[in-house]
């Protein structure tokens, strides 16, 4: 079986390096973050120092996402050594459990950790994903409010209750949810585009209008913000050929509508520059547009 | 009532599509060609195309889907057949309100739309079971299709080529439209899959 530093010719440090970025971007790609972290704690660990200890906790996390028991249960091992008695370290104690779908053991785990310590949100936190892991929607998000009431400023939490209520098309509450994040993230694009397509989706003028507003808003943060711009785009769209928007509603919406079709034509010219293949993308683009193009009444 | 079935490029792009993103839901639609049917004869979906991945239950970024995906299709003469969705949860496989909504509008367009569920447990690396169940439309609901009926085209085919391109890791070049959206490059009628899985065949 080929190394990893053999296949794609990298340096130990860059391995260490690309598991740093993936850490700090949080980005979920566990079976890659297993097959180099497995590689570095394997061939390199004396060479890390003291980042090892972090790259045990990223690869242990990783490898319970690919079912590697194994490999997580090495890292668990060398942690509990290192860190005796970490609560850190329980709670990883416990996510194991939950992968092995334990889930009464890793409540009773988390239940540990927080009689020695209540404010302990990481244990908190798990309490509720593994309400989620069982389904139990009703009761991840109740748990999750009252936990918000308490720590009202953690924006992880406010976009996981914004998520649970979506899935169970709570669209109302959803985007109060994400009212609090704009709030506190005014220039975050993608939290005014996510409540605009939340507007959207609940409906009637009001909303629509609203939408409208806020799929401006993330585009004015973020001017290559595809889905700010075609969401521009359909609600400008919905509320020009909507028989309960005012005229002047209707002849200002239906600008901002053709506004926008000209914006998504050039950004698919410009994206299509020598590939032929999203040749047909630009076409069905350009029909569409067509195709929906409002006649002022 | 029509059989639907799928052909091993749709069965293993919807699929393919389900592992790149094993932790989170992922949706899309199954293409057929859009032609006269004797009666009896299946409805078989040629091709799929992967949507969404995450948080599905939102309507702007579907329509814009449907309305292009429409578009496209009629282009190269097919019509939009079916939609499919793996959910969040490894033990849901039952549609939900979102799901049996979107359905629902295609099947405006094509009344012998299907409602497919992408059943995780059955996705393994060895293909032994079709990981999919089928819902059909009957008085106005939706209703799980008896599972010994055939869902593929050529089943032994498309396990084998199933099995190869997870051995492959193909799903990390899968695009789907949540893609194309963050980079508009990206090709949501994955070209290269295509060819690899006929060079399979």
């Amino acid at each position: 079986m080929a190394s990893v530093s053999d296949m794609y010719d990298v340096t130990w440090e860059e391995m260490r390096d690309k598991l740093r970025k993936w850490r700090e971007e949080n980005y979920r790609n566990s079976e890659q973050i297993v097959e180099v972290g497995e590689e570095l704690i394997q061939e390199h660990a004396s060479k890390l120092g003291d980042d090892i200890w972090i790259i045990y906790e990223q690869v242990m996390i990783a490898a319970l996402d690919c079912s590697r028991d194994d490999l997580a249960t090495t890292c668990l091992h060398e942690l509990k050594k290192q860190f005796q008695g970490s609560h850190r370290v329980k709670r990883l104690a416990g996510m194991r459990l939950e992968a092995l779908e334990r889930y009464d053991e890793a409540f009773k785990m988390y239940n540990d950790i927080l009689q020695d310590d209540s404010t302990n949100t990481a244990a908190r936190k798990r309490k509720i994903a593994i309400l989620k892991a069982q389904g139990k929607s009703t009761e991840a998000i109740r748990e999750l409010n009252e936990y918000l009431e308490q720590f009202v400023g953690d924006q992880e939490a406010w976009h996981e209750l914004a998520e649970l209520y979506i899935n169970e098309h709570d669209y109302a509450k959803a985007a109060f949810s994400l009212e609090e994040l704009m709030m506190t993230n005014p220039h975050n694009h993608l939290y005014c585009e996510q409540y605009a397509e939340v507007k959207y989706t609940q409906g009637g003028i009001e909303n629509l209008e609203l939408s409208r507003k806020y799929f401006a808003q993330a585009l004015k943060l973020n001017n290559r913000n595809m889905r700010a711009l075609f969401g521009l785009y359909m609600s400008a769209s919905h509320i020009g050929a909507s028989p309960k928007a005012s005229a002047k509603v209707k002849k200002d919406n239906v600008k901002y509508a053709a506004w926008a079709a000209s914006q998504i034509n050039r950004a698919y010219q410009l994206a299509g520059h020598g590939t032929k293949e999203t040749k047909c993308s630009l076409k069905a683009v350009e029909e569409m547009l067509e195709s929906m193009q409002i006649m002022p009444s | 009532m029509t059989v639907i079935k799928l052909t091993t490029q749709a069965y293993c792009k919807m699929l393919l599509h389900a592992a790149k993103y094993p932790h989170c839901a992922v949706n899309g639609l199954l293409v057929a060609e859009n032609q006269k049917r004797k009666d009896g004869q299946p409805v078989l979906c040629v091709d799929c195309v992967p949507l969404f991945h995450g948080t599905l239950a939102l309507a702007p970024m579907m329509e814009i889907a449907l309305t292009l995906i429409d578009t496209w299709c009629k282009e190269n003469k097919y019509v939009i057949a079916g939609y499919y969705q793996a959910n969040e949860r490894i033990k849901e496989t039952r549609p939900n309100q979102f799901a049996e909504k979107v359905a629902a509008r295609i099947a405006e367009n094509f009344s012998e739309a299907a409602l497919i569920m992408v059943d995780n447990s059955n996705i393994s690396m060895g293909c032994y079971d079709p990981a999919i169940s089928v819902f059909e439309h009957h008085d106005n609901k939706w209703k799980c299709r008896d599972a010994s009926i055939d869902c593929c085209e050529d089943w032994s085919e498309a396990q084998k080529i199933m099995s190869a391109l997870l051995e492959d890791r193909s799903y990390d070049s899968l695009i789907d439209f949540d893609n194309h959206l963050d980079d508009l490059r990206n090709d949501w009628t994955n070209p290269e899959i295509n060819k690899s899985i006929l060079h399979l065949c």
